[in-house]
């Protein structure tokens, strides 16, 4: 399976480089490749998830036996074992530079790395007649963020998932800065640079993880790799000190992806301007680094950290998510509208993910799912309309539904999506983040945060309704009422304009399957992300629970910070400073 | 200095380049003709070439001092880069260079190539100054056979006086070291104690003497630190810059720099552990306002070579992350180091980039018409889809993005630092090395700003008005090319590089460790 994964990562980036070669033949046969490369890139993808394990195989004494059989199943597929990967920056004897291309997938990055190539697909069909300009640049550029977004979520080693992470940055700033809107450059800049300051203090987050465990183990092995970092990090925690300063350098590029708020200024902006394509791709799947980024780093590695600053990011969220809500409410301009809706769903995501139990989580992994498809779908479809219209102002439009049925139709169904009803995606995402923070506010908290908790878990429920609220009234305005149509007057469309053809039906069904499945059937879904899900949360779940039992921590009930650091784990001062050795040196030469 | 068959066959490829600048000084008065004396040229750097690979592979050369030059992977890898600027340099200017003076600029040229190859060797005070002063002097011509107008010529002089003072200044520093240690050798042996052995001794026996070594150090910092453009010797630059032509801005932004990192290297890691408290903390705020001013400076740049300049400060202020480490964990007496590796890798992929930068530039201008402001280069992605693609390509290394090389340049800096701090995370200390990995990833944030203006220009705006003439040359395009490949690979594949710049650090540490240990019994005998 690992090659089988390598090869699908790789594949984009053969795509481009083929695309870029036969950029002469012109734009039929670069589209047409383009989609080609795509689609063998998902059905590899779709390969790798369907024979993820959902099931332990074989005999068990116990059902904590089988269910430690498919973690361990699950969080090791497809990769290799650390001494058969391949050195990719090359490996010179005697340097410690252990920087692996490791790849594998698990429960926390299976469904992204599916959406991404799916996506990919939906982007291609979008972008057929709307991309004329240099069209070998546009989907060779498409294709390398493909290769950055599958490797992100499938990165098993942390230089590599930086790498990925930035990377992604470098087509999407062409992409918005070409073939974007009339304010593009400024708008292309703007992203770039936002996130560019965030994640290079990830980055100093990333290396100060990596070089405190190198300082710590014994056998004095520079490692790069994941999952041997989280296991080392559990025998070495950092001092709290440190895991806050780490914390808040990861935090600074994660959230500003996310995009948190009060960080998420860069993203209304570069979606407007962006193209369909653009906007498809960051909705759905780029801003989902970011959350990926904590579950995958912060939450693991740093969990006192993470309760510490729980309080503060669960507001943070739910935040989002009614400033989102209220200001969507207020755009006159369709995509600017999706964009803060984006806003508030990911507050979903983080409230969540932050609410520290296996409702939340499971919930905040699906909630990236959902709003990759119904966001994703969503600005997809106003790409189609802009196509036909050339505008995205929500007063020049009324009663389409009865000029573009199955647009309408379409739009119908993928608001229904985002807004969380009964019997779609969006209300399975929705509803276990809502039980997940209902629990965490009445039975998992300390009496002096309960208040709190209850408060954030009753606003975000606002949210959901002003969500509802949001898009249906976008819909009424747009799709329903008297027909008003702009006038079109581009001498390509004369006067007529068409319902959706087959290529659009096209682009947009494959996200309408999963939008039913994932709500009819989630379980199909949370069993594959379950165990992974558990893992990554483990430490911070039993602190938090153990913290927080009045008996075991000798009656104190834990206020601040400073409780922390009882639980379980080795307190910073029973480390052993590396610093005897630096005295020893200073001692002799004096 | 003594000087023996055995050190001149160390130094062959540098008699070599010596003897073929002579004759190409002497060839050019008889006979004119740039492409002539551009193949001569770039024949003599391959035999150079070939001198160097006899002597072995830098990977696994063995450190050995030979009269006033030390043989080490270090000297080795600066020497095979000095040579292959010299190539990439005369490549650019094979079909820019004055069809008259063509023979001039080659061998001047050539003689900063060697330059920068004895600097990297030096183990000995007066060769150090040899090899820098061998890169001032025939720079001044270079400077002046560039362009011929008003500008060129204040450039020439600003840079002239200043290069006089500091170095007058890094002469004042060495007169101290020569004084404190009564010899001109850097790192001895123990037969033969140098700087660094005489130094210790001198501090072992609390020889209140011992106390003038900072003093030294600063002038030396001084000194070195106009080489490197680090402020508060920064300003002479964007005046330079902009008043010359494409190519010799370039040579100015790296050949300087190199010889500089060489010179910290050798004089302020390895000669002056003693003062080495204070050394960290000087290199550290001066890397902290180097890099900020050269950054800040730029976002505001409307001409080009201005633009490059102040980004060149800015990553002399980089290099002074991996002086500070360096020197850091000499103080702190520290496992934890990477310092001057960092420094060797970040001046490569530094000098790999900038040359690549300022080859596309000299090709899209033309003899009489240089490229000077950034609006000139708009819409070059479509125009001229190559030569833009190489100097994105150079903007993004520049700014340490991910895959280039430039990220591992970034890397190995800001790891040094944060491996400091994790090292010593109780020591006050590592607060300021902290400090100084975020400012720096801050700067390069900042940095990112005017490198992606840069872009946008090339590929967001419509052609303007005045497109470029891109008369530069095939040579001019064909460096590019070769630069931007490298950047790339560099930036796929740095192991090796990596590995060469650790083992090279390495090979410093292991004169040191040798010299300590023969040291340690010498107190008990007396």
């Amino acid at each position: 399976m690992n090659a089988l994964l390598i090869a699908t990562v790789l594949m984009p980036l053969v795509g481009a480089v083929i695309l870029w070669i036969i950029a002469p033949l012109g734009r039929p046969v670069i589209r047409v490749t383009a989609l080609v490369v795509t689609l063998a890139t998902f059905l590899c993808a779709a390969r790798l998830i369907a024979n993820f394990p959902a099931k332990a195989s074989g005999e068990f004494e116990s059902s904590a036996a089988r269910l430690e059989a498919l973690t361990q199943a699950q969080t090791t597929y497809a990769s290799l074992p650390p001494d058969q990967e391949w050195h990719w920056v090359g490996q010179v004897p005697g340097v410690n530079l252990d920087i692996r291309f490791s790849l594998g997938l698990d429960g926390l990055g299976l469904w992204m790395f599916g959406l991404s190539a799916l996506l990919m697909i939906t982007s291609v069909l979008v972008s057929w007649e709307a991309i004329e300009d240099r069209p070998a640049l546009f989907y060779g550029m498409l294709l390398l963020l493909e290769f950055g977004c599958l490797g992100v979520f499938s990165a098993r080693d942390i230089i590599l998932f930086y790498i990925f992470f930035e990377f992604t940055l470098i087509p999407l700033f062409f992409m918005i800065g070409i073939w974007g809107s009339e304010d593009r450059r400024y708008a292309a800049s703007k992203f770039f640079l936002y996130t560019l300051a965030g994640s290079l203090l990830t980055f100093l987050g990333l290396l100060a993880i990596v070089f405190w465990v190198y300082q710590r183990s014994s056998g004095g092995e520079l490692t790069f790799s994941i999952p041997e970092l989280v296991a080392k990090l559990n025998e070495y925690p950092l001092p709290l000190s440190w895991q806050m300063a780490v914390f808040l350098a990861l935090f600074a590029g994660f959230a500003i992806k996310v995009p948190l708020f009060p960080l998420h200024t860069w993203l209304p902006l570069a979606h407007v301007q962006a193209p369909t394509a653009g906007s498809v791709i960051l909705a759905g799947i780029l801003l989902k680094i970011g959350v990926y980024g904590f579950l995958r780093f912060s939450i693991p590695m740093l969990p006192e950290a993470s309760a510490a600053c729980m309080p503060w990011i669960l507001w943070l969220s739910v935040g989002g998510i009614i400033y989102g809500a209220l200001v969507s409410l207020a755009q006159s301009d369709i995509k600017r509208l999706i964009a803060y809706s984006s806003v508030s769903h990911l507050g979903f995501c983080m409230l969540g993910l932050f609410a520290f139990n296996p409702l939340g989580v499971q919930g905040s992994v699906l909630q990236m799912v959902n709003h990759g498809i119904s966001t994703g779908g969503l600005f997809a479809l106003v790409g189609m309309l802009y196509e036909r219209y050339h505008t995205r102002k929500i007063a020049d439009y009324g009663g389409l539904a009865r000029r573009m049925p199955i647009l309408a139709l379409f739009m119908l169904l993928f608001t229904f999506s985002s807004i969380g009803l009964p019997g779609l995606n969006g209300f399975a995402g929705e509803f276990l983040i809502l039980l997940g923070a209902f629990q965490r506010a009445w039975t998992g908290a300390p009496a002096s945060l309960q208040n709190q908790y209850v408060w954030i878990a009753v606003l975000s429920v606002f949210g959901v309704v002003l969500g509802a609220w949001y898009m249906l009234y976008l819909v009424r305005r747009v799709f329903f009422g008297p027909l008003k149509e702009p006038h079109v007057d581009r001498g390509d469309h004369s006067g007529e304009v068409h319902d959706l053809n087959l290529r659009e039906i096209l682009a947009l069904a494959p996200l309408v399957v999963l939008m039913f499945w994932i709500g009819l059937k989630p379980k199909d879904f949370l069993e594959r992300i379950e165990p992974s899900a558990a893992v990554a949360t483990e430490q911070v779940e039993t602190m938090l629970a153990v913290g927080w039992d009045k008996d075991a921590s000798g009656g104190r009930r834990p206020t601040g910070i400073a409780s922390f650091g009882e639980v379980g784990r080795r307190s910073p001062s029973e480390l052993v400073p590396p610093y005897e050795f630096a005295a020893e040196v200073k001692g002799s030469a004096e | 200095m003594i000087v023996e068959t055995q050190t001149i066959r160390h130094l062959l490829p540098e008699v070599l380049l010596i003897l073929a600048a002579s004759g190409i000084f002497v060839g050019g008065a008889f006979v004119r003709g740039r492409r002539l004396w551009s193949a001569v040229a770039l024949a003599s750097y391959v035999f150079a070439l070939l001198a160097l690979a006899l002597a072995g592979s830098p990977w696994n050369v063995a450190s050995t001092l030979s009269g006033p030059i030390v043989v080490d992977p270090m000297s080795c890898g600066l020497r095979w880069l000095a040579v292959f600027s010299g190539g990439i340099f005369t490549l650019a200017l094979a079909g820019l260079a004055d069809k008259d003076l063509a023979s001039e600029i080659l061998g001047s040229l050539m003689l900063i190539v060697v330059g920068i190859m004895l600097t990297a060797g030096a183990n000995e005070l007066v060769l150090l100054l040899l090899g820098l002063e061998l890169i001032s002097i025939p720079t001044y011509v270079l400077l002046f056979l560039g362009r011929r107008d008003r500008a060129s010529g204040e450039a020439t002089m600003k840079y002239f006086f200043l290069s006089l003072l500091s170095s007058a200044l890094l002469l004042y520093g060495f007169s101290f070291l020569y004084g404190l240690a009564g010899t001109t050798v850097i790192a001895g042996t123990p037969a033969i104690p140098g700087i660094r052995e005489k130094l210790l001794s001198a501090a072992m026996d609390n020889s209140p003497l011992a106390a003038l070594a900072p003093l030294a150090l600063v002038l030396i910092v001084a000194g070195l630190g106009f080489k490197l453009a680090a402020a508060p010797f920064q300003f002479y630059a964007p005046d330079v810059y902009q008043g010359t032509t494409n190519i010799n801005a370039g040579l100015l932004a790296v050949a300087p720099k190199i010889a500089a990192t060489a010179g910290f290297i050798r004089l302020v890691i390895v000669a002056m552990p003693l003062a080495a408290e204070y050394a960290w903390q000087v290199s550290l705020v001066i890397a902290v306002l180097t890099m900020t001013i050269g950054n800040v400076c730029a976002l505001w740049q409307k001409d080009v070579r201005r633009l490059l300049a102040y980004s060149s400060i800015a990553h002399g202020g980089y290099l002074l992350i991996g002086l500070a480490v360096g020197t850091g964990s000499v103080a702190i007496g520290s496992s934890a180091s990477g310092g001057a590796a960092s420094m060797l890798f970040y001046v490569l992929v530094y000098a790999l980039a900038t040359m690549g930068t300022f080859a596309t530039l000299a090709y899209l201008g033309s003899q009489e018409r240089e490229v000077s402001g950034v609006e000139e280069l708009s819409g070059l992605g479509k125009s001229r889809p190559l030569a833009a693609a190489a100097l994105a390509i150079f903007m993004f290394s520049l700014a340490g993005i991910p895959p280039l090389a430039g990220f591992w340049g970034k890397f190995a800096l800001f790891s040094g630092a944060i491996q400091f701090a994790a090292a010593n995370y109780q020591s006050r200390e590592a607060a300021w090395f902290i400090a100084l990995a975020i400012i720096g990833v801050l700067n390069a944030a900042v940095a990112a700003a005017y490198y992606l203006r840069i872009i946008g220009v090339m590929y967001f705006s419509p052609a303007g008005m005045t497109g470029v003439k891109a008369a530069g040359g095939s040579g001019a395009l064909a460096a590019a090319v070769v630069c931007a490949v490298l950047v790339i690979f560099a930036g796929l594949f740095p192991a090796q590089l990596v590995g060469l710049s650790l083992k090279s650090e390495q090979g410093l540490r292991q004169n040191v460790v040798a010299v300590a240990e023969s040291m340690a019994p010498r107190p008990g005998e007396r």
